[in-house]
């Protein structure tokens, strides 16, 4: 998914994008800023500072600096959540725990390898089940028994769920059970790193209700969560930007910014088809 | 192999194309010996007019012939190097030497020789520990060897060859610290990269002329204007082999990576055979005790009982105390090949010892495949940014 966050003076938000990412980065990205920009009335060089992060931060041409989404992270919790120490992205395609001092990266760890411990894992169980991915949550607090999923493999504990189907057990156990396997994953990767509170789950894994919960049960703790998980990694991104534009205003009285075209990038542009 | 190329950009070539010299010398009547890890003593193949040639791998080439003779979850670097031979492109050795550095050189050394056609094949036995009466069995292992590699190779292995491969392959080690006394100033002199085409380069040429290649790259370092940028962050690699440049590329990206203590790098390099009435003996002692590869078991005092765990780092680890401070490095990458147990099992351990330094470090996992690379550059990038 790519996300994108405008915010002002103050860092508060006043533009955010979210949507899937699909083949054609470079696109994309001109695309995602030129809607971002529309929603305030903004043109592009009214920004100061623009920072990208993520997997595809080196196809954004008109970014002004790329910074890894795990300091964007860390940047983006802290300025909600100011005590924060700990934080566990859980992601679409990856889980990241960062250990976080000041509003700065201290260190991480990071699962990019293997579904079984990312969003990944809800949504190919989803799809095994039948269930829409939004729902899987509300299903899984339902639950009434517990259900151990055995298999550390994704592909593999989808054929399980299939055996537990036709064993009989409920949807909404099986579920659940399933939450908690991926929550025994995050747990793992999260103490390896030893935690501190306090801690926030963020990440299109937060929006989970039951992701929430199972974390909360399988790591022993209270957990915060922002009201939008899907874009700390941008706010940060955007905060960064700032304060990267500030600290050349003060030691030199300007920013020079890379230049701001936002023209179609013509290599994969349609009329080369 | 083209005369005009000399010094790094003789190295840079060779590096591209590891096997010319090694076929032209084929071709010219001598024989090359294959070998899979540092361990192996090279000055007694040296001695014997042989060629030694380490078998490498390669990072891009996708492994499709090691499946059917080792298992997947298995060391990466051992199934690209087998892979590699299945596909032919180690046809022009004569014979692997392979030993007991660790389990999977031990289990590989059998699929070797099921796999290939080499007329000579040799495995010696290289113990655990580092003690007394290791010692003692490893010499036993090496006149074995001696006895077989005299067999093959029609000649006897006299003393005084056997002293003179040691002065020429200790004048390589020599050279080699020459070289990496280069990264020293800031910014380095050459980078981590050049180093690992360097060394690369010297695994696959005859021991005179490698040091003939160090010689020239040397002095063209010396006086070179085009060195590396200088960047804030001097790192230390630490790990089992780093032989890629696509590797150090992603750390060099944003950093001088000043040392490398690998197979790619430093780490055969950095001691010296010692003089020994028995030559043999005193490349037992070196094989045994001065490589500081992850494999052995080290104790701080012998049957030692009784846990001390500091002084246990600083006897595993304490060769890396100096060379931080001398290399003014600020930042430690510990970098691990997915399936490689001995280095695993001593990462906590080393990690504890950098903390106790004061020194920033991470611990980096990946599978040496080109899909390795991009997860790699996200955590160097992040470790670099809480460094900087």
């Amino acid at each position: 998914m790519t996300k994108v966050a405008l915010i002002d003076k103050s860092s508060n938000l006043i533009s955010t994008v979210k949507g899937p990412t699909g083949p054609e980065h470079r696109q994309l990205a001109n695309e995602v800023m030129r809607q971002a920009l529309e929603k305030v009335s903004l043109q592009i060089d009214d920004i100061s500072c623009i920072v990208a992060t993520g997997y595809g931060r080196v196809n954004v041409p008109f970014a002004d600096r790329q910074i890894t989404e795990l300091s964007c992270h860390a940047r983006g919790v802290s300025s909600i959540f100011p005590n924060v120490r700990t934080a566990i992205d859980i992601g679409g395609q990856d889980a990241k725990c960062m250990k976080i001092d000041n509003g700065r990266l201290i260190s991480f760890v990071m699962n990019d390898k293997c579904a079984a411990g990312t969003g990944r894992f809800l949504e190919v169980t989803a799809a095994t089940l039948g269930v829409k991915l939004e729902d899987m949550g509300d299903i899984s607090l339902k639950a009434t028994k517990r259900i151990q999923i055995s298999n550390l493999c994704t592909i593999f504990a989808q054929q399980e769920v299939v055996a537990l189907l036709s064993r009989g057990e409920r949807l909404e156990d099986i579920v659940a059970g399933l939450h908690n396997a991926l929550a025994s994953r995050i747990a793992a990767l999260a103490q390896r790193l030893g935690i501190e509170p306090d801690l926030v789950l963020t990440g299109g894994g937060a929006k989970n209700t039951g992701m929430v919960r199972a974390v909360k049960e399988s790591l022993g703790r209270e957990l915060l969560v922002p009201e939008e998980p899907l874009l700390t990694g941008a706010l940060g991104a955007a905060i960064l930007a700032g304060e990267t534009y500030m600290k050349a205003v003060a030691a030199s009285g300007a920013f020079s910014a890379k230049p701001r075209r936002l023209e179609k990038a013509t290599f994969f542009g349609r009329e080369h088809r | 192999m083209s005369d005009k190329k000399r010094g790094l950009s003789k190295a840079r070539e060779i590096y591209l194309n590891r096997s010319q010299r090694a076929r032209e010398l084929k071709a010219a009547g001598k024989r090359i010996m294959g070998y899979p890890c540092a361990y192996v003593p090279l000055e007694m193949i040296t001695a014997l007019d042989l060629v030694p040639y380490r078998t490498c791998g390669d990072m891009k080439e996708p492994v499709t012939e090691a499946d059917r003779a080792l298992p997947s979850s298995f060391c990466p670097i051992m199934r690209t190097c087998l892979d590699c031979a299945l596909k032919g492109k180690n046809d022009f050795l004569d014979g692997m030497v392979t030993i007991h550095s660790c389990d999977p050189q031990e289990k590989t050394a059998r699929v070797w020789e099921s796999y290939t056609d080499y007329p000579y094949f040799h495995f010696i036995d290289m113990p655990v520990t580092v003690r007394p009466e290791a010692l003692e069995y490893f010499e036993g292992q090496l006149n074995d060897f001696k006895k077989t590699l005299e067999a093959f190779s029609g000649k006897k292995l006299s003393t005084g060859t056997l002293e003179a491969a040691i002065e020429s392959h200790n004048r390589q080690r020599t050279l080699v610290r020459e070289l990496y006394e280069l990264t020293k100033p800031s910014p380095p002199l050459v980078s981590g990269t050049e180093i690992v085409q360097v060394v690369k380069a010297l695994m696959s040429l005859p021991v005179a002329e490698g040091n003939e290649l160090l010689a020239d790259i040397m002095s063209e370092v010396q006086s070179r204007t085009d060195g590396p940028e200088r960047k804030a962050a001097r790192l230390l690699t630490w790990g089992s082999t780093l032989d890629n440049t696509d590797i150090m590329q992603v750390f060099e990206a944003k950093a001088n990576v000043v040392m490398d203590e690998s197979c790619g790098g430093i780490r055969a390099y950095r001691a010296e055979v010692r003089r020994s009435p028995d030559p043999i003996e005193g490349l037992a002692d070196y094989y045994l005790n001065e490589i500081t590869c992850a494999r052995s078991f080290r104790q701080a005092i012998l049957g030692e009982t009784r846990k001390r765990y500091a002084r246990d780092l600083q006897s595993r680890f304490g060769y890396l105390k100096g060379i931080i401070k001398e290399w003014n490095i600020n930042g430690a990458i510990m970098l691990l090949v997915r399936y490689c147990d001995p280095f695993a099992f001593e990462m906590p351990s080393l990690k504890d010892y950098f903390d106790g330094l004061g020194i920033p470090n991470t611990y980096i996992e990946y599978d040496y495949t080109a899909g390795a690379l991009a997860p790699l550059r996200t955590r160097v990038e992040a470790f670099l940014e809480t460094i900087s």
